[in-house]
């Protein structure tokens, strides 16, 4: 009592903040300007049925467990295990403002850059095992590059083998925080877009980035410069000689065996056009201003360099799935290109790739490439004679050829087509359905769901690792481990080497 | 002495026990983005951002309810220098945040952190006295 009256007014003004805050923060949730996307009732829309019913408030199913993204800026650090947050951002839209004047922005990523690779490198060994071990006798398509053995994805503590760890229930696997297999996400995926491979960038210094550089080690990614193979010139084997296909070298490297409408289009994938980062403006990630970038310079030679980005059909930006280049080989086969937004053709694909962030608003303020239609049509025509690579023991009917393949292989070929079940998305010519399946990953881990995926065509798949959407698979053989577990197969240590012994077949 | 100061205890009191109850409240707190980032970056990425904004909720409130309640002024002052303290390391870990062009030149947060040369003071002048008068009389006493 005596403590009551001694301190009144204290408590007086407790009581009102106290009440006012929460009040205030219960208006607030799910408000424009709120980062939590709790669906209030609308009002201010015009409502034809002026009241809707069920119009009452719905809570956020299923992300109890998540947090919220942090508050961040351009330029900030943002969490490595991504998969553990949920948001909404301030605005769909960009702008082409720095929060700061060039010479901060520049000192701020100067500064802030070798701490955040030396965490990058920590996190990245700590998840993967890149000891650079090859599977002796195995080149890519080129005949330089080892193909590197696996897996290397490091196992959670207390669990001494991948098959170990398959014999769990995923409930158990989610319980006890087992799953190796989690997202990856972009080192700082705030100003995110592209991130290009050292070897790249030490003949392309345009593309060094003031913030950030490529995470996987060169060993674990496609070879460079990727042979390039043409539908119309079998015979040829690989045009390029070796090199790399440049605007100074494509016309004599081409010239009398594609046709002008091809050479047109090879030429606009090869023109570097502005992109939000890399561009002549501020809005820039590089010292000096920038050219842009090609198609090419991520599709090297018609394949992938292995250079990543967000892709671009989600917001915030925190949101944005990363994803690393894929090839464009035998792109002519597919009915569905890219991950999720589900692009039927590389005409069109030439047209939205405009933009890769896919925020038109910015490249208004930034530099539109402005291709027209006839134009992006001679892209995809050239996209759509790059072949895959040779498969000398695949027949007609994509089955192995007896004689030509290995005992291991025809076992692994198998597997796939039998106990892994990998079949019933993966087969014909490209070992695609073209469809997108929702493989439920989140089963094995507490995050938000990555939702339905393209499946990707596994034809010529030993040339561009990493797998999976965002590379999270360096190897194969990692691949292989994944779908074991994600499609609870169950297979034998046998069973899955003589898979991937398949897969470098293909 | 201690009437004069009341008015300024219970200032202090509100703006701390307020602003840091807001950082409870996921969102709610204009300071979160410079508050999060810095106490990140300053304590080397060991917090994640939740922790971070924990932490410091649970600091302000803490100082806050000290100026309130005007309980364990000694330890109350020393939790106050340190936050005080805290509160001027963006200036040094974000100046492109505090600044539009350093050092004269600050931006809006930067004048947010700038303006605790007042509180600095306030909070001096209420507890200080205090403490020295306290300190006094236990030495008297041990004597
Ligand atoms: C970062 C470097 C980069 C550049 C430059 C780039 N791409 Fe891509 N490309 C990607 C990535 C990453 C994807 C996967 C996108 C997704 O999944 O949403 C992709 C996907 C594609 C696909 C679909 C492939 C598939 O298997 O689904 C095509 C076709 C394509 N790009 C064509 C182009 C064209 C045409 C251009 C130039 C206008 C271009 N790309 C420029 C990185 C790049
Ligand atoms: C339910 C359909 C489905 C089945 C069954 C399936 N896959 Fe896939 N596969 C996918 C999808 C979808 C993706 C793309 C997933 C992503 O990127 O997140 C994929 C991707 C892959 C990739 C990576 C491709 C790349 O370019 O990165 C490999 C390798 C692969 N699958 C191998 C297999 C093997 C081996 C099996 C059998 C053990 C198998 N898959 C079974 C749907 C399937």
């Amino acid at each position: 009592m005596k403590f009551i009256k001694k301190n009144a007014i204290a408590l007086l003004i407790i009581v009102l903040i106290s009440t006012g805050v929460y009040f205030s923060y219960q208006a607030y949730k799910g408000t424009d300007l709120s980062r939590i996307p709790v669906q209030v009732k609308k009002t201010s829309a015009q409502n034809p049925y002026k009241e809707a019913p069920n119009s009452s408030r719905i809570t956020n199913k299923g992300v109890e467990q998540l947090k919220v993204y942090p508050s961040i800026q351009k330029g900030m650090r943002t969490p490595f295990d991504l998969w553990n947050y949920y948001g909404k951002g301030d605005s769909s839209f960009g702008s082409p403002n720095l929060p700061m004047r060039f010479e901060q922005w520049v000192d701020f990523n100067k500064k802030q850059k070798p701490k955040l690779m030396a965490d990058v490198d920590a996190y990245m060994n700590g998840r993967f095992n890149f000891d650079s071990r090859a599977i002796p006798g195995q080149f890519m398509s080129g005949g330089r590059k080892p193909i590197m053995a696996g897996p290397v994805t490091r196992l959670p503590r207390g669990i001494d083998s991948f098959e170990t760890l398959a014999d769990l229930a995923p409930e158990e696997i989610k319980k006890r925080d087992l799953f190796p297999f989690k997202p990856l996400a972009h080192p700082i995926q705030s100003t995110a877009h592209m991130v290009f491979p050292d070897s790249w960038v030490a003949i392309h210094p345009q593309h060094k980035r003031l913030d950030v550089d490529m995470d996987i080690p060169e060993d674990y990614l496609p070879e460079f410069p990727p042979p390039l193979f043409l539908t119309t010139h079998k015979e040829l084997g690989d045009v390029t000689g070796g090199q790399e296909i440049t605007l100074d070298n494509f016309f004599e490297m081409f010239d009398g065996i594609i046709s002008p409408e091809q050479m047109e289009g090879l030429k606009e994938l090869l023109r570097p056009t502005p992109t939000t980062w890399f561009n002549h403006t501020s809005h820039r990630i590089t010292e000096e201003p920038s050219q842009g970038v090609a198609c090419l310079d991520c599709h090297v030679n018609g394949h992938t360099n292995g250079a990543f980005e967000l892709a671009p059909d989600s917001r915030p930006n925190m949101a944005r799935l990363r994803v690393d280049t894929p090839t464009m080989r035998g792109n002519y086969n597919l009915m569905l290109l890219s991950s999720k937004r589900s692009i039927r053709s590389m005409d069109h694909f030439a047209e939205v790739e405009e933009y890769f962030d896919g925020d038109p608003g910015m490249q208004q303020s930034i530099g539109p490439r402005a291709a027209k239609r006839e134009v992006t049509n001679r892209m995809g025509d050239f996209n759509s004679i790059i072949d895959y690579p040779p498969a000398p023991k695949l027949n007609p009917l994509m089955r192995l050829i007896p004689g030509k393949a290995t005992e291991s292989e025809l076992r692994g070929e198998a597997v796939f087509h039998g106990k892994g079940q990998c079949d019933k998305c993966h087969y014909g010519p490209a070992f695609t359905d073209d469809y997108m399946h929702d493989l439920q990953v989140e089963r094995f881990y507490v995050g938000r769901p990555e939702g339905p995926i393209k499946t990707f065509p596994l034809r010529g798949i030993k040339d561009s690792p990493p797998y999976l959407h965002d590379g999270r698979l360096p190897t194969l053989a990692d691949a292989v481990e994944f779908f074991n577990i994600v499609l609870t197969l169950k297979l034998t240590k046998q069973e899955k080497e003589d898979l991937v012994n398949y897969l470098l077949a293909l | 002495m201690e009437n004069r100061t009341n008015l300024l205890r219970y200032a202090l009191g509100i703006v701390y026990f307020h602003f840091g109850l807001l950082k409870y409240f996921r969102d709610l707190s204009s300071a979160e983005l410079i508050a999060e980032q810095t106490i990140m970056k300053f304590s080397l990425y060991a917090f994640d951002a939740h922790t971070a904004l924990l932490f410091l909720a649970t600091f302000e409130v803490i100082i806050g309810l000290g100026f309130l309640f005007n309980f364990k002024p000694k330890l109350i002052f020393c939790l106050f220098l340190l936050h005080m303290a805290g509160t001027f390391i963006p200036l040094f870990v974000f100046p492109e945040i505090a600044f539009k062009f350093a050092p004269f030149a600050p931006t809006l947060e930067g004048q947010y952190i700038l303006k605790n040369i007042v509180f600095l003071a306030a909070g001096w002048a209420v507890l200080y006295p205090q403490i020295k008068s306290k300190g006094m009389k236990s030495r008297v006493e041990e004597k």
